[in-house]
């Protein structure tokens, strides 16, 4: 077995290579031999930098063909010599394959002569002539009216339909013939035609073909549309790039031309409700990752996506970036695009592509904005009388003695508003410049950026400077080179705040002695509770993260031949941050600090990688178009970290681990991972009709045990785009009409770095005060373990209607999940760890949903209107465990388990008991089932108690009477985006929501407990004091004998909600007044985030994290901002 | 051209570099030692034995759950934050403990790993001849005595448990059922012991950081026991646990107290000393889990080496001690116990009007009792902090040792040959001695003793369940009305039935 792997791994490595070599030594040959040529999209993309130039060139017009070029002697391909004119000159080459015999043989004598006498002599004996129009060396179709008189001449102008100016050198070519003819300087053409029931083709590059009926007319003023909205998009693919139109998978891309237009901090901000299918559950707090789910959560261990910046994979940290350097966003949702991700594709793939220059296209930009940030819907809590009222009837419910300072609960006033002093109003400022530009041969964009965030929370706050620095260079012909490189610099003060210790500190303690000192609980538990002073501990503590980040990759692209491109990419991203906690001694209850604390913590992680690819691109006469990419790409991870701490400084103001004396401490560790893989993909087209896309990726990782490292993760895709068949031609509404249908199969390898290896721990025991080094099995190994893989099929169309007016993308999927790692019941007898399990392969999860997404042009013109609209559903299942025994999950204290996997059921989903109203006098205690019995009358169930249902019927309410109380994934998710625009003003507001999911508020067990010395929320002023006066909210009794505050529907509240996420209002400065001041433009916004949330949730924000359970969650601001927009 | 040559070349080398590296993918973890390097030199095989001492420092066993075990047997209450906080403790006290107790799962948890780490010990070291012969000795021997300790804790506390006697790997029945205690007693517990009184040293032949390992006086000590709790679970509970006459086991007791006494073991002149940082390992310790104030680990993490037990017996919000959260309230029952004049008293609780501590004087209102345990308090001179506590806990001393030989004695009808035994304890605590009780009052007197000598020590639920009708009676008079015979052993946990349906559940729960 183990030899046979070993052979298949060599195997597999050697036809890795063979392939390449094969590949590689025939091109190279031919690559020497062959002369260069200009492709097709190179022209394309010279014509669209032509609109960014001001026509002022037109007089010197054909001045550069005076030049003086050098030709080689012998037999050549036509287009070849052509080109090198046109190269030689600094002419761009425009020409139509139609009309160009390109690969037509001819025979150059002369070497040195004029560009302008070179191109007579090699068009001499074609139909072809030459102009030069804004820099474009244009090939065109003589006029034949000369020799063909009797023929009848048509004119005309040809314009930009959007712009309206005038196009030189568009070809019209007479349909059927070879005849045509181009448009002069001024837009204007002349064509003879033999009869005026023919029909003419005008063709531009960059535009749409247009076919024309001549219909009896001698005068046709045409105007052309651009292609770029349709289907010239490049879409980033891993690994690749490829035209939207030929899409067969499911991506989702997100706009980011608007991201400089709204006040975003970070790159999880721009995504939510962006895209169908992509959950974003934001951090409220600031500078924190958000939590992605893509297509909903594909299995128990990490859903987290794999995030791809600018080609190098990482999982975190992506908030590094400065959202205004980002070109575009791409999320690769089906398995059959992210399967080229293979082992690391299961959870989709979020592809970051930062900003490059554009030749001849200089900006400046700066992009500020500043705002003001609040937390919202603060819970309403008892103030001091209220709660010395109710401490007083908890107390005595148990038989215990009231405390003897809320004898006159009114003496004690409003008390202590802790979540009050807790929040404050937070400022919020984000500076970018930007600048970029380049030349024929090198481009480049530079931007740098200041976020300065405080928290919502008092002592949080996140500062993040941040340097992008791209750049391409051609060097020769041939060769690319280029680099994007981001630094970054962080200080996240996290500091030491508990937002549920500040909900249940107590109103009648003050925050502060009156010597200034901070208060603590000082006396019996009972009367003063220990909660530690969240105001002292947020002040005192500091508790802060340094983050130094290097994400950079350095990539080399050769053409070798016309359809052949290799690139080699090397990236690295280098983590490196700081922790430290100080802490100054102080001495208040319940726990003091008698010593001053420092400890320090440096951690680095790096991962380099380097990807080789390569990719032949050929699009045939007959339409075809073909498209191979071949790779391979290995990366390694080693992360380290070390800790020390200290205590006892002499003073607060060092605060150096050398200052402190006592208790010195020192722990470190490291590990590390590789991967290799090999891939490869082929695209198919035919007419842009019928699409085939398939990849197949090998991947090795280190991850596993030397029989199980490889894993084969295969997928395929076809699309037919049915608005192309000729049946198809009578429905005018719909412009484009594409089916998708994909399989594939990607794989999780987050499973920790060494869950194979069997190993032992080092753990201390001591012997007479000295510590002694003790070595021990711990984890019961499992050699076996091996990829988890994630089985998708998808199916899904895109339609365009109504002129475009309109787009529709619908996906429907089944995503399964194999060989889930699930944790191995590990029975403790055995001695080895029963938390810390192996885990083994026998998990399955089944994800199915549907996502809709539309865009719609409403209104166009001077006043416009766009709406996008996305909608998403997902019904997640846990089709097998282990074995039947469901896994508890989600700890949210020592004696509260909320969540249950089990088989059957939807993952995290909430499981405990079911209440059924309260007790109202003790007939009905001694008639229902028993739920807490016993002689002690204070520690019994009692009338005022909850009812819990007996679901068994055995007549005792136990561990057995639980059932499954809610589902916290949502059934849908959806945003709305309408966008205006009037004259200068434009406006944007964006709803998002999701719907149908649970929420367990967990604040409630403690808040709403009335068990212990714990503030509580005004909801139980209404509580049980007698019969009928509650059935909702129970009795306050201490020490809770009924298990009032147990895991139950109590707690679990509906979670949907619609929220105002952003409206942004924005006035751009009419261009002669921003020329004044050499601005090309300025555009002034007010913007306001989360304003406005509708929900019954009783919570603070219904944005918990996604196992639904809401505890000490940082609420997210609200966050209202005045920004600016400034384009040199 | 010649550029694009090597171009080619770098391309060529690039695709090899990333292809060809054959332990690209060999990651072995860096922080850990792979199973086949190890148990091959001496220092590996102290490194493993020392690892079976570790998990008796766990929260789960010595720092806190054998201890709140007197919370159980009616010496104290849990004080805490009130509320929940310690409601699994509370619920054993009211014996209304479910499977799900989250303590008793802790008190099941606790051994197994510390039995793995024995019986890994005992397969890999006694196959090592790398290691002189008295080493080795010694260290199966402390196997043998660590693994007998960690089941006799399970016998007592559950009763019937899985007998695992090698260390089990992946494809092993890993789901043994359970096996009837005297098969634990008659083919673990005892031959471990005898095994290990054969090959451990005595005490004081240790030195240096060997000082805290189980020696000869230890083994002998705990078999002492066993055969004791074997004696009584026969005469007071029904049980039939060895073979021999119970009389014989008695008999068995005296003879190995008195093996105790010969190898030195001494009172200390003064109660207290047993609880002072400065005076751990002495004459009067047999064995205690040892504890180091200066952890690098987490206090609440199983690799902590602090000791709990005076940060959680300081009296909550007094600042007397560094933490403090007041968990083990003393009883009015339980101080009104102490005989006038009884010198452990103001050693071990703090009440009104006793002598100060740390240079505070106590104030009630700081437990909801009016007491606090004092005994395991350490000031915070020598810990200054909660997480730095270095006093070891006792699991056998020689005042132990004397009055399970006068209850030995006591029971083979020897009534007055036990008062010898019992005087010297009550000498020390600076009471008269005891003399010309009749069998029952003496089995008593000597109850009595041993809950205020050894109290909240985790021994006194040991002593009522070898008793079981004199406990009903006692916990029925002080309110804890709730309990029965079969509270007397603790549910098998939910969990582990869960994890091995084999195990069945005792009866009651």
């Amino acid at each position: 077995m183990k030899h046979k792997r070993i052979r298949e791994t060599l195997l597999w490595k050697c036809i890795g290579i063979s392939v390449f070599l094969l590949f590689i030594q025939p091109f190279g040959v031919l690559a020497q031999k062959g002369t260069a040529t200009i492709s097709h999209k190179k022209i394309l993309a010279s014509t669209y930098e032509l609109k960014n130039q001001k026509p002022d060139t037109q007089k010197k017009q054909g001045a550069e063909l005076n030049k003086i070029v050098i030709l080689k002697k012998g037999k050549q391909r036509f287009i070849s010599v052509i080109k090198s004119i046109a190269d030689q000159t600094g002419l761009k080459l425009s020409y139509s394959e139609q009309i160009v015999p390109v690969n037509k043989e001819i025979n150059i004598e002369e070497v040195k002569l004029t560009a302008r006498k070179a191109l007579k002599n090699v068009l001499k004996g074609t139909s072809l002539s030459f102009d030069v129009y804004s820099k474009q060396l244009v090939l065109f179709l003589k006029t034949q009216s000369d020799n063909q008189s009797q023929e009848i001449s048509v004119t005309g102008k040809v314009t930009d339909a959007g712009t309206g100016q005038t196009l030189p050198g568009v070809n019209i070519v007479i349909k059927g013939t070879t005849q045509g003819t181009a448009t002069n300087s001024k837009g204007i053409y002349n064509i003879s035609v033999p009869s005026l029931q023919d029909t003419l083709i005008y063709s531009y590059i960059g535009y749409q073909t247009k076919t024309v009926p001549i219909n009896g007319r001698t005068k046709i003023n045409i105007a052309l549309t651009t292609k770029i909205l349709n289907g010239q998009t490049l879409v980033v693919v891993g690994y690749g790039t490829q035209e939207k139109k030929d899409l067969t998978g499911s991506i989702a891309t997100i706009k980011t031309r608007n991201l400089s237009s709204v006040p975003v901090p970070s790159v999880s901000d721009a995504l939510q409700g962006k895209a169908s299918g992509v959950q974003v559950i934001s951090s409220g707090v600031p500078g924190n990752d958000a939590t992605f789910r893509i297509r909903g959560t594909s299995t128990i261990n990490n859903s987290n996506p794999l995030i791809v910046i600018d080609g190098v994979p990482t999982t975190t940290g992506y908030n590094m970036l400065n959202p205004n350097s980002i070109k575009s966003i791409q999320v690769l949702k089906g398995a059959s695009a992210a399967a080229i991700y293979g082992s690391r594709g299961a959870n989709g793939v979020i592809i970051i592509t930062t900003k490059s220059g554009k030749s001849g296209h200089n900006q400046f930009n700066v992009d500020v904005y500043r705002g003001i940030q609040q937390v919202t819907n603060l819970p309403n809590m008892l103030n001091a009388t209220q709660y010395a009222k109710l401490s007083n009837s908890m107390l005595a419910n148990n038989g215990l003695p009231e405390n003897p300072a809320f004898s006159k609960p009114s003496s004690l006033g409003q008390g202590t508003d802790w979540l009050g002093h807790l929040f404050h109003t937070a400022p919020i400022q984000s500076y970018s410049i930007s600048y970029s530009g380049g030349n024929k041969k090198t481009n480049y964009y530079v931007s740098g950026n200041m976020l300065d965030q405080q928290g919502t929370v008092i002592s949080t706050d996140y500062k993040r400077y941040s340097i992008q620095l791209n750049s391409d260079t051609k060097l020769l012909k041939d060769l690319t080179f280029g680099d994007r490189l981001t630094l970054e610099h962080d200080i996240k003060n996290h500091g030491n705040y508990s937002i549920i210790n500040a909900m249940k500190a107590l109103p009648t303690q003050p925050i502060y002695n009156s010597d200034g000192t901070y208060a603590g609980p000082n006396g019996r538990a009972s009367w003063v509770g220990s909660i530690t002073n969240p105001v002292g501990q947020a002040n005192l503590i500091n508790n802060s993260t340094l983050g130094y980040n290097i994400l950079g990759s350095v990539y080399g692209k050769l053409q070798i031949t016309k359809h052949l491109r290799f690139k080699s990419d090397f990236g690295i991203k280098a983590n490196f941050w700081d922790g430290r906690t100080w802490s100054p001694k102080y001495n208040w209850q319940p726990i003091p600090q008698p010593k001053s604390y420092l400890s320090k913590n440096y951690n680095k992680n790096i991962t380099w990688l380097t990807d080789n690819t390569l990719t032949y691109d050929k699009m045939f006469n007959d339409g075809q178009h073909v498209k191979v990419m071949l790779g391979t790409s290995a990366q390694s991870n080693r992360s380290d970290w070390m800790r020390g701490s200290v205590q006892g400084f002499a003073s607060k103001k060092t605060q150096q681990l050398t200052n402190g004396t006592d208790q010195p401490t020192l722990n470190g560790d490291a590990s590390e991972w590789s991967l290799l893989s090999f891939m490869g993909r082929v695209n198919y087209s035919y007419n842009d009709t019928y699409l085939v896309t398939t990849t197949l990726r090998r991947d090795g990782s280190s991850r596993f045990g030397s029989g199980n490292k490889w894993g084969l993760f295969p997928s395929g895709s076809v699309a037919w785009r049915i608005s192309n068949e000729n049946f198809f031609k009578p429905v005018k509404f719909i412009n484009n009409l594409k089916l998708r249908a994909g399989y594939g199969v990607t794989g999780n390898q987050e499973i920790g770095n060494y869950s194979f290896a069997s190993v032992l721990q080092t753990v201390q025991y001591n012997l007479n005060g000295q510590l002694v080094g003790a070595v021990v099995p711990s984890v019961m190994p499992n050699p076996n373990v091996h990829w988890e893989s994630v089985e998708q099929y998808d199916i899904g169309l895109d339609a365009d209607m109504f002129n475009n007016r309109i787009s529709l993308t619908f996906d429907a999927y089944i995503k399964n999940t194999n060989g889930m790692l699930v944790p191995e019941s590990v029975p403790i007898t055995t001695g080895y760890s029963d938390i810390n399990v192996p885990s083994i392969n026998a998990g399955k999860m089944q994800n199915k949903g549907m996502e809709l997404s539309v865009s719609s042009k409403n209104v166009k013109g001077k006043f416009s209107w766009n709406t996008k609209f996305n909608i998403s559903y997902n019904r997640n299942r846990i089709v097998s465990l282990n074995d039947t025994v469901p896994m508890p999950e989600g700890n949210i204290d020592f004696n509260y388990t909320v969540g249950r996997l089990e088989a059957g059921h939807p993952v995290n989903e909430f499981y405990g008991y079911v209440t059924n109203g309260i007790f109202q006098n003790q007939q009905q205690v001694n008639a229902y089932a028993v739920q807490q019995p016993g002689a002690d009358p204070y520690n019994r169930t009692s009338p005022g108690d909850i009812k819990f249902v007996d679901l068994n019927n055995d007549g005792v309410i136990n561990s057995n009477d639980r059932t499954y109380i809610g589902n916290p994934n949502p059934d849908f998710t959806f945003s709305l985006n309408n966008s205006f625009s009037y004259k200068n003003f434009d406006l944007q507001i964006f709803l998002q929501g999701v719907y149908g999911n649970k929420i367990f508020n967990a604040n409630r067990i403690w808040n709403q407990g009335m068990a212990s010395a714990i503030n509580q929320t005004s909801a139980v002023l209404n509580r049980w004091t007698g019969p009928g006066t509650s059935n909702t909210m129970p009795r306050a009794i201490y020490n809770d004998p009924n298990g009032n505050t147990r895991v139950s529907n109590r707690y679990v509240e509906d979670g949907s909600y619609l929220r105002v996420k952003n409206i942004t209002l924005g006035y751009t400065l009419p261009r002669r007044l921003s020329q004044r001041f050499s601005v090309n433009m300025a555009r002034i916004y007010m913007s306001g985030e989360n304003l406005w949330t509708l929900t019954n949730y009783s919570g603070i924000s219904p944005e918990v994290p996604v196992n639904g359970i809401d505890l000490n969650v940082y609420p997210v601001a609200r966050t209202i901002s005045l920004g600016l927009n400034i384009r040199f | 051209m010649k550029f694009k040559n090597h171009i080619y070349q770098v391309i060529l080398l690039t695709i090899l570099l990333a292809g060809c590296k054959s332990q690209f993918l060999n990651k072995a973890p860096l922080d850990s030692i792979n199973t086949a390097n190890f148990y091959q030199t001496k220092s590996d095989a102290i490194a493993a034995i020392n690892g079976a001492y570790q998990p008796l420092q766990w929260p789960k066993l010595y720092n806190m759950r054998m201890w709140t075990t007197d919370i159980m047997a009616g010496n104290s209450v849990t004080g805490g934050a009130g509320g929940t906080d310690g409601i699994e403790t509370k619920n054993e006290a009211n014996f209304v403990t479910k499977p799900s107790n989250p303590g008793v799962l802790d008190l099941w948890r606790g051994p197994w790993p510390g039995i793995l780490r024995a019986n890994t010990v005992l397969q890999k070291v006694s196959g090592m001849n790398t290691i002189e012969p008295t080493l080795k000795n010694r260290i199966l021997g402390e196997a043998h005595f660590l693994r007998a300790l960690y089941y006799f804790n399970l016998v007592r506390f559950f009763g019937a448990v899985p007998m695992i006697t090698k260390p089990q790997h992946p494809g092993d029945n890993l789901r043994p059922p359970r096996t009837k205690p005297s098969d634990i007693y008659n083919k673990v517990i005892i031959p471990d012991l005898k095994k290990a009184i054969q090959l451990l040293p005595a005490k004081s032949s240790y030195s240096g950081s060997d000082i805290g390992r189980a020696s000869k006086g230890s083994a002998t000590g705990l078999l002492a026991k066993v055969y004791l709790t074997i004696a009584n679970m026969q005469k007071f509970a029904g049980k039939k646990y060895d073979n021999q006459s119970t009389n014989s086991d008695y008999q068995q007791v005296v003879k190995l107290c008195d093996q105790v006494t010969q190898l030195g073991y001494k009172l200390d002149a003064n109660y207290a000393d047993n609880f002072n940082p400065n005076h751990e390992n002495d004459q009067e310790s047999l064995f205690s889990v040892q504890y180091y104030g200066k952890t690098s680990n987490s206090f609440w993490s199983n690799e902590n080496q602090s000791s709990w037990t005076s940060t959680f017996m300081g009296p909550r919000n007094s600042n007397m001690v560094a933490g403090a959260y007041g968990w083990d309230q003393p009883t009015q029952e339980f101080v009104n116990a102490y005989e006038k004049g009884d010198k452990r008293k103001d050693a071990t609780v703090l009440y009104k009007g006793g002598p100060s501590f740390g240079g505070m004087n106590y104030d009630p209102s700081w437990s909801n009792t009016g007491f606090n345990v004092r005994k395991f308090l350490v000031p915070k001179s020598i810990a200054p902090t909660y997480d730095s506590s270095p006093l070891n806990f006792n699991v056998l001393r020689y005042s132990d040792v004397l009055l399970m030989k006068a209850e030995a004695l006591n029971e083979l009808g020897q009534t007055s040959a036990s008062e010898t035994p019992l005087n010297e304890v009550r000498t020390r605590a600076g009471l008269s001695g005891v003399s010309g009780l009749n069998q029952s009052n003496m089995r008593l007197k000597i109850l009595h003793e041993r809950r205020m000598e050894l109290a909240f020590e985790g021994q006194r639920w040991f002593d009522l369940i070898s008793h079981p009708d004199y406990a009903l009676n006692f916990l029925h008079s002080i309110g804890r009305t709730n309990a029965t015979k079969n509270n007397f052993l603790l549910p098998i946990p939910q969990k582990a039935i869960d994890a091995n349906p084999n195990l069945t559940q005792n009866p009651g729960y």
